[in-house]
């Protein structure tokens, strides 16, 4: 039990951390966030329940006023803005992504990868499309539009997982509660 | 030396060992623990923690029994929360909420009390330590040493009839282990002391050696402590780690 | 930890958390079905005269937390104006600049102490199903506690990188900081157990 809340209450922790260190680059230089990978690896590494209960406390701790979104945004205004989807979605994108570590028999960090790509880029790209097409006002297609250029980098952040899940399956195996 | 609390629960250990992952960490020990000031002793690795853990009741032994006046540590929770009490040895490992009053309060709260009663006291706990001003702090606001002292208040506040220290001294300056070390000595409670020092052992009743996980030497304050500084004198001469195997 | 709780003092400061939650959702789906584009600027025009009204620092700090939408509105011209459907344009724009300023003053106004005690109000039936409040209670706090502690060992581990290498750090440095979050809650879960468990 205090297994269980602590692991869910440090992984909300990391996805916070991820989303406020500046100073994270991809192999070009070019920076970027790694929040989104942070909720992917709630999701493998904790397995879907608990990975989308970590992901459900940062979410709530972000409307309660913590300011943990990337760039220090956070409060109730979140969820009136255009990409409230992706807020929403987070914790969705969260338990796809364990779900389909925990029903696959492949390796770990593939199975990670593939949870990742469905869960943190498909499910989380619908929810925040379709977030952004109600507040903007804007066709499905038109909205899908304006979030397109950030889709590859979540397809890398993706395989980030894969290798920072199989990373961690072979340093702390009985930590990985996905596989457990 | 304040007069003893009434302390009728000995700490009992019949052959116990615990292994993890198949490598044994503690073997084949077995103590009876009545006295009022007891020091662990040995170099790293030699399992002093997890002896420390194993008889807080954090881990159940994989061999053997551990018991604390009659009853398994690791399987009565509750009952233990009055007996043992354990001060890490990185407070930032022990510390679990974000401001000093809610810290004091949980173990309080753990022991039955509601809001008002724990709240109460540890108001009076505070106060009685001269630190009133700590309870809406941040524990970020505190100093390392001063974290230190939460985890001991915390401990405290739930009034265990044994204190288990980890190493409390190591990373304090020099003032803040003496000011550490007078509010221990003060203490009625039975204290279980690891250290690397020993003249942190002034005074105690009776000092435990574990090497490998096992039981090197067991007796009174004196002889074991002069055994042992000379061979880590000799171990540190000849070359640290010619034995550690990987 | 730092919050977004506004530090100018306001008369909605002593409104009880629960009313303003219920108040800001009545007005946010009262707004969404406004389509009168004279209403919704009247809106904007109030939200924002009562930001003034709290103090200048107040709205400046308000309008700070604006900041991130600033996209959006550029996005909207464009399309309208391209599409020569300003006052389309103008409505949706105005529409959620309200909604996110209404929101964003419930943030403002209320201490997380009092968020938190709505939340763990809310949950209590909860108890029920098996999900006991106090457990919500310490999750949170944990968080709290745990989030600048990790970004902490974060940005140790970052200076470590660059004590050793002339590249910037990259997202190797991620497997490092989960392994630690992987620790920290195994030691936090035995602190726990230390003193009753949950």
């Amino acid at each position: 039990m205090e297994k269980n809340v602590t692991y869910i209450a440090l992984f909300a922790a990391l996805i916070a951390v991820l989303g406020l260190v500046p100073q994270i680059s991809l192999a070009s230089g070019v920076p970027i966030t790694a929040q989104s990978l942070g909720v992917m690896l709630c999701g493998t590494v904790l397995g879907a329940k608990r990975g989308g209960l970590a992901v459900l406390l940062f979410v709530g701790l972000v409307a309660l006023g913590l300011p943990l979104l990337s760039g220090g945004r956070g409060g109730l205004g979140v969820f009136s803005s255009p990409t409230v989807g992706f807020v929403i979605g987070f914790p969705v994108a969260a338990f796809v992504a364990g779900l389909v570590v925990e029903k696959t028999r492949a390796a770990i960090g593939l199975a990670a990868f593939a949870g990742a790509l469905v869960g943190g880029v498909l499910v989380l790209y619908l929810f925040g499309i379709t977030g952004m097409a109600l507040v903007l006002g804007k066709s499905w297609p038109a909205a899908s539009l304006l979030v397109g250029a950030y889709i590859p980098g979540d397809l890398i952040k993706a395989a980030m997982a894969g290798f920072i899940t199989q990373g961690l399956a072979k340093l702390r195996p009985e930590a990985v509660l996905s596989r457990a | 030396m304040p007069p003893p609390l009434p302390n009728n629960s000995s700490l009992n250990l019949k052959d116990a060992g615990y292994a993890v992952a198949g490598r044994t960490i503690l073997s084949g020990l077995t103590l009876s623990l009545t006295e009022q000031r007891i020091g662990i002793i040995g170099r790293n690795g030699s399992g002093k923690s997890t002896f420390l853990r194993l008889v807080a009741g954090l881990i159940a032994p994989t061999t053997g029994e551990v018991q604390i006046g009659g009853v398994a540590p690791a399987s009565d929770r509750k009952a233990m929360l009055a007996r043992i009490g354990i001060l890490f040895q990185n407070p930032d490992h022990q510390i679990i909420f974000p401001t000093v009053g809610e810290e004091l309060a949980f173990g309080l709260r753990q022991q039955g009390l509601d809001k008002t009663q724990a709240t109460a006291q540890v108001r009076a706990l505070l106060a009685h330590h001269g630190r009133s001003h700590w309870e809406p702090e941040p524990v970020t606001a505190l100093s390392q040493g001063q974290r230190h002292f939460l985890c001991l208040l915390a401990v405290l506040a739930m009034k265990p009839q044994t204190i288990l220290l980890d190493e409390p001294f190591a990373g304090l300056d020099l003032p803040t282990q003496a000011r550490l070390g007078r509010e221990l000595a003060k203490l009625p409670q039975r204290l279980v002391l690891i250290t690397h020092d020993p003249k942190a052992l002034a005074g105690y009743d009776r000092v435990i050696w574990l090497e490998n996980g096992r039981l090197r030497a067991d007796g009174p304050v004196g002889p074991v402590v002069a055994e042992f500084t000379e061979t880590m004198a000799r171990l540190g001469d000849v070359d640290a780690d010619t034995d550690l195997t990987l | 930890m730092l919050t977004l709780t506004s530090p100018f003092e306001t008369p909605l400061h002593r409104v009880p958390a629960g009313v303003k939650l219920a108040a800001l959702a009545g007005l946010s789906v009262g707004l969404f079905s406004l389509q009168s584009l004279w209403m919704v600027l009247a809106a904007t025009v109030g939200l924002a005269l009562l930001y003034l009204s709290f103090g200048l620092g107040f709205a400046r700090f308000g309008a700070a937390m604006l900041r991130p939408l600033w996209p959006f509105f550029l996005v909207l011209g464009l399309w309208h104006l391209w599409l020569g459907e300003w006052a389309a344009g103008l409505l949706i724009g105005a529409r959620m600049l309200v909604a996110v300023g209404l929101a964003n003053l419930v943030t403002m106004t209320t201490r997380l102490d009092d968020m938190i005690a709505v939340v763990e109000r809310a949950a209590a039936p909860l108890a029920r199903l098996g999900m006991q409040p106090r457990v919500l209670a310490v999750a949170i706090a944990l968080v709290i506690r745990f989030t600048p502690v990790l970004m902490d060992k974060a940005q140790q581990l970052g200076q470590a990188w660059r004590a050793r290498s002339a590249q910037r750090v990259n997202w190797r440095i991620v497997l490092p900081i989960s392994l630690m979050a992987l620790d920290d809650a195994d030691r936090v879960a035995e602190a726990i157990r230390a003193r009753g468990g949950l």
